[in-house]
């Protein structure tokens, strides 16, 4: 594993973002755009399994119209994720809490494949009805806890985890003042 | 303002916090993550109805009915913790030009999201349906989302308010 993680943190790719003023704070910013539409709309979805809110509409009429964009927030999620482990990729790996998202997410992902096997084939007899079966309502709950984890194990990675970046800005980098040409450019 | 971050770090709340830092700021912290994501998704969700892209089983009114509420509640968890949090770190979110730019798109957002739900109410159901084919609202929708979105990089950004040179209030000290 470690050949990997020490290529990865060596890569250009890796140290074009450690040296860039803007581009780590901005991937995580769009990290946090990203997973706060993943967990915003899975809660609606969970929420109606539950029956404790959109009890008059069809379940299966919901789940089309929101899983596309909850899918195309995680891309956006993940692939920030990634772009930011690489930056430090051994520290980040073996970090505890790193490891616990990860977990975290493989469940995610195993309840959502419970859901199918289970209160997803008989979707027809209650997509109308106020709530889902038990067992829809059980992966409902599990979603809800693991998500929030989620968030809870990646914020603390932000406190037990130092971030690679080349130290000091070199004096003549630029700031947003200079991108958005406030100060006259330098010549 | 620097007096004044000084003097609330030294108050007894902000020193409470400062002394269980290792739980408090990251367990505030989630809980004001969870708090956007259900801001997040009810602005996605009644805005994709205004567009027309999600949620057309259902008119303008009743989605507003389902998601306005958590919108609302969403965002007083968000300002609670977000007081918490200030109180914790007075100086590190006072004193940085993330925090109050974030916090005049914060009541942009929240002033839009207020308006556009009484005037909603005070309407019948066919109004809503009229509505969402003005053009001007549904460049709102879309505008609304934006500024929900930045005010997301603006949170973040205030542990980086560097990157805004002279402008972070930090730099001038």
């Amino acid at each position: 594993m470690l050949p990997l993680l020490t290529w990865l943190q060596g890569s250009a790719l890796a140290s074009r973002i450690r040296d860039s003023l803007f581009i780590f704070p901005l991937l995580e910013s769009a990290h946090v755009v990203g997973l706060a539409l993943v967990v915003g709309t899975i809660a609606v979805i969970d929420l109606r399994l539950l029956g404790i809110a959109s009890r008059e509409r069809s379940f299966r009429r919901m789940a089309s119209d929101i899983m596309k964009w909850t899918w195309s927030a995680f891309a956006v999620t993940a692939l920030t994720g990634s772009l930011m482990f690489i930056t430090n990729a051994a520290v980040y790996f073996h970090n505890v809490s790193f490891r616990v998202k990860m977990a975290l997410l493989v469940l995610a992902g195993l309840n959502m494949l419970v859901f199918e096997l289970t209160a997803g084939r008989t979707i027809r007899e209650w997509d109308q009805a106020p709530a889902a079966p038990p067992i829809g309502k059980a992966v409902a709950t599990l979603s809800l806890v693991i998500w929030i984890a989620v968030i809870f194990a990646g914020r603390i990675i932000g406190f037990t985890t130092t971030r690679a970046s080349l130290a000091e800005p070199a004096p003549a980098d630029v700031n947003f003042e200079d991108l958005l040409g406030v100060q006259p450019a330098k010549k | 303002m620097k007096l004044f971050a000084e003097w609330l770090s030294t108050t007894r709340p902000s020193v409470f916090i400062q002394e269980h830092n290792a739980w408090a700021i990251p367990t505030i912290q989630s809980i004001h993550i969870v708090g956007i994501a259900m801001v997040m998704g009810s602005v996605l969700l009644i805005d994709l109805r205004i567009l027309g892209w999600a949620g057309m089983d259902q008119t303008l009114r009743q989605t507003v009915r389902r998601f306005g509420p958590w919108l609302t509640n969403s965002l007083w968890l968000m300002l609670a913790t977000g007081v918490l949090m200030v109180v914790g770190e007075p100086v590190r979110e006072l004193l940085t030009f993330s925090f109050w730019l974030k916090m005049a798109l914060v009541a942009i957002g929240a002033v839009v999201a207020v308006i556009f739900q009484t005037t909603l109410r005070r309407h019948d159901q066919q109004w809503g349906e009229t509505l969402v084919h003005r053009p001007s609202i549904r460049t709102l929708a879309i505008l609304t989302f934006l500024v929900w979105a930045c005010i997301i990089v603006l949170g973040r950004l205030i542990a980086y308010d560097h990157i805004w040179g002279s402008w972070s209030p930090a730099a001038t000290q």
